[in-house]
């Protein structure tokens, strides 16, 4: 069968009924042309996107925020401190780089998992998708946010349902540097969305483990962007999460 | 132009409350337009210039807020129109400047050479303003083909052509790159 370019990209930008959309992906499976051209659009997207995205991790300018709070531009100038309290910052993770999902897979296993014996590269490519691999999609299948262990390699933020319909995880994974990361069920994958990398931590990063922090604030900016961006409803709790993996996550 | 900040409205606030609630909203916002003008305008310093003036601009108009409408596609609307003003300007200014300083900015694609291929930024530099803005909502801010439209206050196949024909540039400007990809 054969696609416009333009229902390629709408496939890679999500746009289609769910009938054209199964109609492409049939396509996609017996004729690799199609399914080259559609990683193409998905790549320029995720290039694009690491691209810009780091914007997202970076505290914004304080005079943006005292435009937005209204805070005279006198004041701003002068040495007056302003009067109104400063709400507490979110934690802000500058060092937090947004990878090229699509792009730097080789940096990331190069980096930070050439040493970790045994258990493979975190993420793998097919057909343009960055899939999730070994531990990473073991525990992005199986390990429950509920019950986890505070040393377990990989820790499971929230879940939720996605607009599309797909059950989607938040991530972090220590190794020599951490990973943090949204990844949504695509048939019987992980498909990584965003993925970032915090160079500056690695294992010995426990952080008071007898309390560990609530996932999302322990996540960079740009997923929890990715995450507002793709929830329907709200987040999984404890026993939906549990009722998600028994369906294997479908 | 239907331009979506300034579609007038009586009623006020609604579900987007007290003017204080509204700026704490846009400070959330902030991340996010920066990126968008990011994509917008090629040096950051500009990006940031445009995020202010959309943010007093917001701010000044409150009240054309809809109670129905999402704050981000209002935000994104009014950035949008503040660089088209301010690309206004500068096209006024550049038509007495304009070969040595556009000089670095435009140039056929296919005269770049596969030595120094082009930065994903300089590639979007280079795209018509309004195939940048498709690309900027749908790719880099992820709205959907319908929100995007509604910003830029085209139909949805306009959007979309636009958004076929920025992908088409952008995929033979990078070409090394993202084709070697597979």
């Amino acid at each position: 069968m054969n696609f416009s370019e333009e229902t390629l990209m709408a496939y890679a930008d999500n746009e289609l009924d769910s009938q054209t959309r199964s109609a492409v992906e049939a396509a996609m499976a017996s004729d690799p042309e199609i399914a080259r051209r559609i990683a193409q659009h998905e790549a320029l997207r995720g290039r694009l996107k690491a691209t810009f995205d780091g914007v997202l991790d970076e505290p914004p300018p304080q005079r943006l925020v005292d435009a937005a709070r209204g805070v005279p531009a006198v004041r701003r100038e002068g040495n007056v401190i302003p009067l109104r309290r400063r709400r507490a910052r979110r934690i802000v993770w500058p060092q937090w780089a947004t990878i090229a999902a699509s792009l730097v897979i080789g940096v990331i296993i190069g980096q930070a998992f050439l040493r970790m014996p045994g258990a493979g590269a975190p993420v793998a490519s097919r057909n343009g998708q960055v899939l999730a691999n070994g531990a990473l999609a073991q525990a992005l299948s199986d390990q429950l946010a509920s019950t986890q262990t505070p040393d377990a390699q990989v820790k499971i933020g929230v879940s939720f349902k996605s607009k599309t319909g797909d059950y989607c995880r938040t991530f972090t994974m220590h190794a020599s540097t951490t990973l943090a990361g949204l990844a949504c069920r695509d048939h019987n994958d992980w498909r990584v969305q965003v993925l970032a990398q915090n160079p500056q931590s690695g294992n010995t990063s426990t952080e008071g483990s007898a309390s560990y922090r609530q996932a999302g604030s322990e996540m960079p900016r740009s997923v929890q962007q990715a995450v507002d961006d793709n929830i329907a409803g709200d987040a999984l709790d404890a026993h939906a999460e549990a009722l998600a993996r028994e369906t294997r996550w479908h | 132009m239907t331009a979506p900040d300034v579609i007038g409205s009586t009623d006020v606030r609604g579900m987007h409350a007290s003017l204080d609630q509204l700026r704490e909203q846009i400070v959330d916002l902030l991340p996010r337009l920066r990126r968008f003008a990011r994509t917008l305008a090629r040096d950051p310093h500009d990006a940031d210039d445009l995020v202010q003036v959309a943010v007093e601009r917001a701010l000044a108009r409150s009240e054309q807020l809809r109670p129905d409408s999402r704050l981000s596609s209002w935000m994104f609307g009014i950035l949008r129109n503040a660089w088209i003003d301010e690309t206004r300007t500068r096209g006024r200014r550049n038509r007495i400047f304009a070969p040595e300083e556009l000089g670095e900015n435009v140039g056929d694609a296919a005269t770049v050479s596969h030595a120094e291929a082009l930065s994903v930024q300089d590639a979007v530099a280079r795209l018509p303003d309004e195939q940048r803005m498709a690309v900027g909502l749908v790719l880099v801010e992820g709205l959907s083909y319908k929100e995007a439209a509604e910003i830029m206050g085209v139909p949805i196949g306009t959007l979309t052509s636009r958004l076929a024909r920025g992908r088409e540039a952008l995929q033979s400007m990078l070409a090394d790159e993202t084709g070697a990809m597979q």
